[in-house]
């Protein structure tokens, strides 16, 4: 067998390469192409009922679970007046800092209502320390339609255990109506 | 209205601030400060894959004299702090610091003694980026936030006016031991 | 192995050992011990909710079955005596103990709820950690749990939620047993079953707060801490209370630099393990209405100004001036101290008083020779194993609760007679049957020296309270009597430094650890502790408050400087406030105060949770305490003392330190034996009608300002007259009364009770009643009365 020379062998890898297509991502251009993989653990989210009211019952088994302490959380007792959540407690100050956060979802593991979950954004970085503290109101997920914001009442007739196990399905034009006043 | 009509096509008119600003930005070169394990993302960055060289920044200087970005990537010892800043004063001005992750953000877990509680106890931190460790995508979009501020940082007296102002706010801001909250 | 007897068994000698087996080990206990407790002493945990050492057993909650050699069935060993021979064996030795108990858990956790992640006691409950050691992974209960409604009050304070309760009966056996106030009590039978009160009586007692410690699941919680925090995050530190002399452990869970709950201490020797209400509750004080800068005066109007500006106006404003120290009653032994030594060097003056309430020379006379650095003296061990005790101006529930608790433990095993002097029967009197000589203000000398009978060859023991102070005469007659029988006092001051002010030297007559101003020696001694030259102790006895307060309106003192007084607590706060508008004061204070207004230098200080210091309780007992927020930069006002002194040209051998102050009081050492009191006759008796009263336990106290739940459980505010009072001046029971002195008028529902005759009884400074204020008299005045019409 003859041996084709090194240096033809390396610049033959050089002209095979010229084929290929780029690898490089462009990231802010087209990032669309490449998307996180659905488990990726970006910024929390603080899910709703499907009628509106927080998951979230203010329990702080999540700041237990986080080894960075970057979860500070107050709880508050739910009233007839101002409902947040269904049952007893609703957490009235949620804060994650995201400079202590390492992302590693043991809070989401220790969440008992699924209240925690985690998306995919990560475009997280900013100017201020300060500003990387997100409260309950940065948390909290988006209404879908059919849900109306808290405080509001339980839907008529369900109990907190009715929530738990995914009865609700919708705001009642009673609760859209407490929620608009 | 103004003089924007009456100029021929192909002709724009910008501040000095402008073009000063947008040189600057698309020629940012880093300084290799990676300390920990997010500097294997760092690296990654400069790899083929998402390659910094498309925003002018073509390679990690070992030499702070020729760098203007330092880029602290991973959790900065107590006897790393004057390194730190000793090759922060290398570096010639106008220069930024980008604290990636949140060990060099924050301390991050490592709330301990032998850990500094945030870089921005040695030099002054432009963006702070979380992640334990950031994607490459999160050190990009980082990047792309500072181009941001680079490009509308303003000049000489403007500049010293902005700074004036920075300061008013900075001493009429809580200081951080008496934060409340998760901050602390 | 041998186990002597600790406090909680009775007293034995050899010959009252068993010897008993546990899991195959002997054991030799006194006679009468619980198996449960011998297992305790081995260190096997046998798990339990109805068990608690100081209450009765009752085995209600079923949960500690052991197995017993002999015995046909497991038996709960929080009431099985253990006897000569027995074996028992566990759940460690033996498979029937333990599925015994797994079967009592799956039972238990039948109709418990499943809301632990929103239950107060989640993360500290003996159930939840009990089902994970000695119960079953899973349940075989498929169907629907009872349900009542959540959480209900039981009182103001406490809330109590029956699905969670197992029905171990802690509570009420609490209720009933320690605290006398059984209105708790358990309804109903079988799944039904259900702790309750009656709907028209709510679970009134001061020691409410004690049953939510003691609930075993998360069934009682309390009202102020609910939701506020979960255990784990809390960071726990033990402390002293600040509320009263009784000087209880306590245990304060604090969070980020805020207190959120408090809990009883255990020690044995002082509070057990119980505290009252307000020691558990009242703390918002301590973050509520903070001074966070020093203050000057300019142009009329307080300014804040930095540490070195306010140091320096104020040591300018002192120097070489006639010049006088008010300390209030509620400083550390190491304030006091601090306090005492700066008025006597820095100032150059005797002019010290910590006496902010009614107060005689009789009873300094008293404090100096009978009190003043004695060191440990008549102790809570002391009441119980008395045969008589005697109260005198003194009501022990609403003015040292565990006091009374510590007594009414005594009365309930009979080795106790309480006799009481006092002007108007209360629930705290009738709870410790005791012998009550209802006496008219002012009368109690007479009524003091016919005790001589009673306590004739008893083991026994008078507690006189401040209160006497405003009786001439009492106080003398009180160390006669003790004289002549062999009876032994205790002093009992109703705020927690008063005997920490005292021990100091914060008296006119007296310099710290009860060296005397006009001893030479005494000066010496003292002057060397503290490092300075024995000219700079002033030699002549200095004025008390009501002098200091006339002299200054006279423009004969220049300077005052206060801590933590508040003028609306004397009768002459008229004066007090005219003495203080008139002198430069300077003002040491944690929270906006009365005094500020006049103040021309305030220097904040830390408040208690944020610095060590010592409170000595009514015993004399050093209650030495650690900050609890350690990150705090609050000084303490001995720090801030020691500037000033600085800054006036003073130094002292130390620096001021909380440690350092506290070893140079110790370098003092203790007096050996009391001194003599010149004692005085009394003053003829009073003819019409006077005023009677105490403080309410919860009342308007400034450091229960902000808690509105304990606020809620405070006792009605009432005038109390006898029948025979009420007739002659012509009041109708239930009807309003007005109670007028020259300068003011108090109008109040009128209760027709146990009271002395010509006598008026009024909370001294409860809602609507606040006699300092509005009548601007002391106890013991002549006041009129009139009926006030219908409510």
């Amino acid at each position: 067998m003859v041996e084709i020379p090194q240096v033809i062998r390396a610049f033959g890898t050089t002209f095979l390469n010229m084929f290929k297509k780029p690898i490089t991502e462009q990231y802010p251009e087209e990032k669309h192409l490449y998307p996180p993989k659905p488990r990726f653990h970006g910024r929390h989210q603080l899910n709703r009922y499907a009628d509106g009211l927080e998951k979230c019952i203010g329990c702080e088994l999540c700041a237990w679970a986080c080894p960075a302490d970057a979860i500070y959380v107050e709880g508050e007792e739910n009233t007839d007046e101002e409902r947040f959540s269904p049952g007893e407690r609703f957490g009235k100050v949620y804060q994650i800092n995201y400079l202590r956060c390492i992302m590693c979802g043991l809070c989401i593991e220790a969440c008992p209502t699924r209240a925690l979950t985690m998306t995919n954004e990560f475009e997280l970085a900013d100017d201020e320390r300060g500003k990387l503290i997100y409260e309950k109101s940065d948390l909290l997920a988006p209404l879908l339609p059919g849900m109306a914001p808290a405080p509001h009442s339980m839907v008529e007739g369900f109990t907190d255990r009715d929530y738990y196990s995914g009865k609700v399905t919708g705001a009642t034009p009673k609760q859209i109506e407490e929620a608009g006043n | 209205m103004g003089i924007e009509e009456k100029l021929p096509a192909g002709v724009l008119l910008t501040s000095v601030e402008q073009i000063v600003g947008y040189a600057r930005r698309n020629s940012l070169w880093p300084a290799t400060f990676g300390l920990a394990c997010c500097a294997i993302e760092m690296m990654a960055v400069g790899a083929g894959k998402f390659d910094i060289a498309r925003f002018g920044m073509e390679t990690f200087r070992a030499s702070p004299r020729q760098a203007d970005l330092m880029i602290v990537a991973g959790r900065v010892s107590q006897k790393m702090a004057p390194v730190l800043r000793q090759i922060y004063d290398q570096m010639p001005g106008p220069k930024w610091v980008i604290a990636m992750g949140v060990c060099a953000s924050s301390g991050g877990m490592f709330n301990n003694y032998a850990i500094v509680q945030g870089v921005d106890h040695v030099v002054p931190v432009d963006i702070y980026l979380p992640g334990c460790p950031p994607r490459p995508e999160m050190l990009l979009d980082a990047i792309l936030k500072l181009h941001d501020q680079i490009q509308n940082t303003k000049l000489g007296a403007h500049r010293v006016a902005e700074i004036a102002q920075q300061e008013v706010v900075a001493l009429a801001t809580t200081p951080l031991i008496e934060m409340r909250g998760a901050l602390k | 192995m041998t186990i002597l007897a600790n406090s909680n068994q009775p007293k034995s000698n050899d010959n009252d050992l068993i010897t008993a087996v546990i899991d195959g080990i002997a054991v030799r206990v006194p006679k009468g011990t619980l198996a449960i407790r011998a297992a305790e002493m081995l260190g096997i945990e046998i798990p339990r909710f109805c068990d608690h050492p100081a209450l009765s057993p009752v085995a209600a909650c079923r949960m500690c079955l052991v197995e017993i050699e002999g015995m046909p069935k497991p038996q709960p060993s929080c009431a099985i005596t253990l006897t000569e021979g027995m074996q028992v064996k566990t759940q460690n030795s033996s498979q029937v103990a333990s599925s015994a108990q797994e079967g009592v858990m799956e039972f238990l956790l039948l109709n418990h709820p499943l809301d632990c992640p929103t239950c107060d006691k989640g993360g500290e409950c003996p159930l939840q950690n009990q089902a994970m050691s000695n119960g079953r992974a899973d349940s075989r209960f498929e169907g629907t749990k009872r349900n009542f409604q959540k959480a209900i009050n039981i009182n103001a304070q406490v809330l109590l939620d029956r699905e969670r309760c197992v029905s171990c009966a802690r509570c009420t056996r609490f209720a009933d047993e320690i605290a006398g106030d059984p209105s708790l009590e358990l309804l109903e039978r079988g799944a039904k079953q259900q702790v309750g009160v009656a709907d028209d009586q709510p679970f009134e007692s001061y020691y409410s707060g004690n049953t939510v410690q003691i609930c075993p699941v998360g069934a009682l919680t309390s009202a102020a801490y609910r939701f506020r925090a979960r255990p784990f995050d809390l960071v726990s530190s033990e402390s002293v209370c600040e509320h009263c002399a009784s000087g209880c452990s306590l245990r304060t869970d604090s969070r980020r630099g805020k207190v959120l709950r408090r809990l009883a201490g255990d020690d044995s020797e002082v509070n057990e393990e119980w505290n009252c209400d307000k020691g558990r509750f009242a703390f918002r004080h301590l973050m509520q209405d903070r001074i966070t800068t020093p203050l000057v005066r300019e142009h009329g109007e307080l300014r804040p100004a930095s540490w070195p500006e306010a140091i320096r106006y104020a040591a300018e404003g002192l120097r070489n001036q006639r010049a006088a120290v008010l300390a209030g009653g509620r400083l550390t032994l190491e304030d006091a101290y601090a306090y005492s030594r700066f008025a006597r060097v820095a100032l150059g003056t005797n002019n010290v008083d910590f006496r902010n309430r009614t107060a005689s020379s009789e009873e300094q006379d008293f404090l100096t020779n009978h009190v003043a650095g004695t060191g440990l003296g008549v102790t809570y061990q002391d009441l119980e194993d008395a045969q008589v005790v005697v109260v005198i101006g003194f009501e022990p529930e609403e003015e040292s609760p565990i006091i009374m608790l510590r007594l009414r433990k005594a009365v309930r095993n009979k080795t106790l007679k309480v006799i009481a002097i006092d002007s108007a029967n209360s629930l705290g009197f009738k709870k410790l049957n005791a012998d009550l000589r209802l006496t008219k203000p002012g009368n109690e000398s007479a009524a003091i020296s016919e005790l001589i009978k009673d306590l004739q060859d008893q083991n026994s023991i008078i507690l006189v309270g401040e209160r006497l102070a405003s009786s001439h005469g009492a106080f003398s007659a009180t160390v006669a009597v003790a004289e002549k029988v062999g009876a032994r006092i205790g002093w009992v001051p109703r705020r927690a430094g008063e005997r920490a002010a005292v021990d100091a030297g914060l008296l006119p007559n007296l310099l710290p650890a009860g060296r005397k101003v006009f001893e030479p020696r005494d000066r010496e001694v003292v002057a060397s502790a503290w490092g300075v030259s024995v000219e700079h102790i002033p030699t002549k006895p200095g004025l008390t408050q009501l002098e200091i307060i006339s002299s200054a309106v006279q423009g004969e003192i220049d300077a005052i400087v206060t801590a933590g007084v508040d003028i609306n607590d004397v009768a002459n706060h008229a004066a007090f406030a005219a003495a203080l508008n008139k002198t430069f004061v300077v003002s040491l204070e944690n929270r906006a105060s009365s005094v500020i207004e006049f103040a021309d230098v305030v220097l904040p200080v830390g408040a208690i949770t944020e610095r060590a210091g010592t409170f000595v309780d009514w015993e004399g007992r050093l209650r030495t305490f650690d900050a609890v927020m350690q990150e705090s930069l609050a000084l303490t006002d001995a720090r801030v003392l020691h500037l000033i002194a600085i800054e006036l040209g003073h130094t002292f051998k130390d620096d001021a330190k909380v440690t350092s102050l506290r070893s140079s009081y110790s370098s003092l050492g203790a007096v050996s034996k009391p001194g003599t009191m010149n004692l005085v006759a009394a003053s003829t008796t009073k003819t019409g009608l006077v005023l009677a009263g105490w403080h309410h336990l919860l009342d308007n106290g400034s450091l229960q300002a902000g808690e509105p739940h304990l606020a809620a459980t405070a006792r009605a505010v009432v005038a109390k007259v006898s029948s025979e009072t009420a007739q002659a001046n012509g009041l109708i029971s239930g009807n309003r009364v007005i109670v007028r002195s020259k300068l003011g008028a108090i109008t109040l529902p009128l209760e027709i009770s146990e009271v002395a005759p010509e006598t008026i009884w009024l909370p001294l400074n409860s809602e609507g009643s606040s006699v300092a204020m509005q009548l601007q008299i002391d106890i013991g005045a002549e006041v009129s009365v009139s009926d006030g019409g219908a409510i």
